[in-house]
């Protein structure tokens, strides 16, 4: 039986900043079962990069708590939690080996195991030739695979990713898309994943949250029916333009 | 393209240092007002080897690296502090411009009124004419800070120390050595202005009491000495600021 | 933004008093510190002297002025849009910009004398180096699609120079003036005091020697009062024309 490795209960944000309090995310609730790939899709300008850095620790809710892998959130857990954020964050003056070895590095982990690790994952996502070029001298798909590779390298159970993809042209967001599913397979990390294009979503996910726009409520839960592994073809087939349609529908519909 | 960009360089000064030794050879002009290129580094020549010249040439020195070594660490905490806790940098940063903005030359007699003409006033003066530049740089360096890696840093557990050390240090350092180069520049115009125009010893006095006596030709090669040195300093200070910020040049030229 | 002048106002009133009240308590030696009264009696007794002075000296300002402005602007502009004139001009104009100008005083000196000749050249040299790399630069970084689609526009040479890189140059140019022209007023003010026969630095000089802090402290004012005045007004040229740009940055 799965088991509930991302447990999120009554999550509610406020910000105020000035007088008028701004409320980024309404009492949101849900699981995420152990090797699941789930997303999260809403509107840009939503809570939801708000609620995936409150699922790494990184910012406090207001009310609500999270739970990861049986143990409450407080603050960051890297052990158990990667991320890949979407602009890459890669340090400029690093190499991508160096890059992908910084969270060792932070821990003091012997240099020789980190530098195994790296390229083993720098190997894993096709970049073993680039591991001593700078994030300058690489493309946007590059440089958004070292941070998936940096995001792995301290073999977490759980991957958050906050639009990785956003930033890239259509061939490559859709190229990268394929590249994550493997390498999703190849290792069964639990990984949830934000996006505002519906189209990714479905495309990459066993189960699509939707959310509202601001303040962010999780609008439904959506099991993805579509075998895996998952082809290019599979979009245009009639269960994909369904799912499309439905998630469109539930997000224009919640903005009234 | 550097290459040529360089050798047009070497060609301009070659060839200004030749016209000055032909106008002058051949008494186009004055040669008591401009003796010829050779005669000054004749006497540069003997500069050199004279004891005397080199004390005032250590005192010069001795002034200029004490109140760098003074003035850096102050100015960078406190660049640092307003960086930092942006409410006081919202008050303080204004004035510091203010103040930036008024060469500092202009205090000078106040200073002797305070301090004397001796060594402590020199050092003074060129602290205050170091401090500004580098606390507006290293403001300018702190707010350069990409919070993305921050955030990114702190949700690999990086502890606040080593968010300091990996993160702060290597994104602020090519700033703030740009404010210690131009520092250092006013620096060195500060203790040197300080000396032509009150002092016992260095090489600005000597400088001032050649121009005085209608030593032209001690007067070129003081010049020609003290210029050398501050463009060589100048240059291997931009060496280090191209090394620490190769990685900030190419992400803008991307 | 009336608020902000208020609290400015009071601050400075505030801090002439505490000056004063300083001053009266006797810390600090009245040599070193002069009093508002000691200064205000200082233009009481000498107060036409330090104006026929100040003209004298505002007059070597505004020859150094235009001549650093023309030749700064000349050179910066002519170097920026020549590209290999400016690959050449660049580095080393940065390069003799780190020589402590001060140092070639005496040789003016020498050359034409103690009078207002010797401040007009050290301010204009020591205004034309910031000038000169700003207006360079200025030209320098502009996107070379702007010349690209006036000419697509038809727009001659002349055009294209004059009514689209000059006015997008114009702001950094007005930045460099603004620093280069707070250097003309303190370089001619400070050679005054240096070696001289008039100017309001030739007066802040004498009376030092004399122990009169309080006219020390008039020549020193009356000097930041035309750097600040005219660092001012070049702020405002600055953010006049330089206003397209903070709005760019704004919809970004």
């Amino acid at each position: 039986m799965a088991r509930h490795v991302i447990e999120v209960r009554g999550l509610t944000k406020t910000y105020s900043p000035h007088r008028a309090p701004v409320r980024a995310l309404d009492r949101v609730s849900f699981t995420v079962d152990e090797g699941q790939f789930v997303t999260l899709v809403g509107p840009s300008g939503g809570g939801k990069s708000t609620l995936l850095l409150i699922l790494a620790g990184l910012v406090e809710s207001t009310t609500g708590e999270v739970w990861v892998d049986g143990e409450q959130v407080r603050g960051p857990v890297p052990e158990k939690i990667g991320i890949v954020f979407q602009d890459a964050t890669l340090l400029p003056w690093k190499t991508a080996l160096a890059n992908v070895e910084f969270p060792l590095d932070l821990r003091h982990v012997p240099r020789g195991v980190r530098r195994e690790r790296a390229l083993a994952l720098l190997e894993m996502v096709g970049l073993q030739d680039f591991a001593d070029r700078y994030p300058h001298e690489l493309s946007g798909g590059m440089r958004q695979r070292v941070a998936i590779a940096r995001g792995l390298v301290q073999d977490p159970r759980i991957v958050l990713m906050d639009e990785p993809f956003g930033a890239l042209d259509e061939q490559t967001r859709t190229k990268m898309g394929q590249e994550l599913l493997r390498i999703w397979e190849k290792t069964r990390k639990t990984i949830f994943f934000i996006t505002h294009s519906l189209t990714e979503a479905i495309y990459l996910s066993d189960v699509v949250l939707v959310m509202s726009p601001r303040p962010g409520r999780i609008l439904d839960v959506m099991p993805v029916d579509l075998p895996r592994p998952r082809r290019f073809e599979m979009m245009g087939s009639e269960a994909f333009g369904q799912a499309r349609n439905r998630i469109w529908k539930l997000i224009t519909e919640g903005e009234g | 393209m550097q290459r040529t960009a360089l050798a047009g360089q070497l060609l301009f000064v070659g060839a200004v240092l030749a016209g000055w030794e032909a106008v002058s050879q051949w008494r186009w002009v004055d040669p008591s007002l401009l003796p010829p290129f050779s005669a000054v580094i004749q006497i540069l020549w003997v500069f050199l080897r004279d004891g005397a010249f080199l004390a005032d040439l250590q005192v010069t020195g001795v002034e200029v690296l004490t109140a760098f070594v003074i003035a850096a660490p102050l100015a960078i905490s406190t660049g640092f502090l307003l960086g930092e806790k942006l409410h006081w940098g919202e008050v303080v940063n204004p004035v510091i411009h203010v103040v930036l903005a008024v060469p500092q030359s202009i205090f000078l007699p106040i200073f002797i009124l305070a301090f004397g003409i001796g060594f402590l006033e020199k050092v003074i003066f060129g602290i205050t004419h170091a401090y500004f530049v580098i606390v507006v740089n290293t403001v300018a360096a702190v707010r350069a800070i990409p919070a993305p890696l921050v955030v990114a840093a702190r949700s690999f557990g990086a502890t606040p120390v080593q968010i300091y050390t990996r993160i702060y240090l290597p994104a602020m350092l090519p700033l703030v050595v740009t404010g210690l180069r131009l520092g250092m520049i006013f620096n060195i115009i500060g203790v040197l202005l300080a000396e032509m125009y009150a002092s016992r010893h260095g090489i600005g006095r000597l400088i001032f009491s050649w121009g005085e006596a209608f030593q032209i030709r001690e007067l070129l090669a003081g010049i020609l000495l003290v210029s050398v040195a501050t463009i060589a300093l100048n240059e291997v200070m931009r060496l280090w600021e191209a090394r620490v910020g190769r990685w900030r040049s190419a992400t803008l030229g991307s | 933004m009336s608020r902000t002048q208020a609290v400015r106002i009071g601050g400075l009133a505030a801090a002439l008093l505490a000056w004063e009240g300083v001053s009266r308590l006797g810390w600090i030696s009245p040599i070193i510190l002069a009093s508002p009264s000691a200064v205000l009696a200082a233009i009481r007794a000498d107060g036409g002297v330090f104006l026929q002075a100040f003209e004298v000296t505002l007059a070597e300002i505004a020859i150094a002025i235009a001549l650093a402005w023309s030749l700064g602007i000349g050179v910066g502009v002519a170097a920026g849009s020549l590209p290999r004139l400016g690959a050449t001009a660049g580095p080393l104009l940065s390069s003799l910009f780190a020589i402590p100008l001060i140092i070639l005083y005496p040789l003016f000196v020498a050359w034409v004398g103690m009078g207002p000749a010797s401040k007009i050249l050290f301010g204009a040299a020591s205004g034309f180096f910031p000038i000169a790399l700003n207006a360079l630069s200025g030209v320098r970084c502009l996107d070379p699609r702007f010349a690209l689609v006036a000419r697509g526009m038809g727009a001659t040479t002349g055009q294209i120079f004059f009514k689209v890189l000059l006015p997008l140059a114009l702001p950094a140019i007005i930045s460099g003036l603004r620093v280069g022209t707070s250097l003309i007023i303190i370089g001619v003010v400070v050679t005054e005091m240096l070696a001289s026969v008039g100017g309001v630095g030739f007066l802040i000089s004498y009376h030092r020697t004399m122990f009169n802090t309080g006219h020390v402290y008039l020549g020193i004012f009356l000097a930041l009062l035309a750097a600040l005045l005219v660092n001012r007004g070049l702020s405002h040229l600055e953010e006049r024309f330089g206003r397209w740009r903070i709005l760019e940055q704004t919809r970004a």
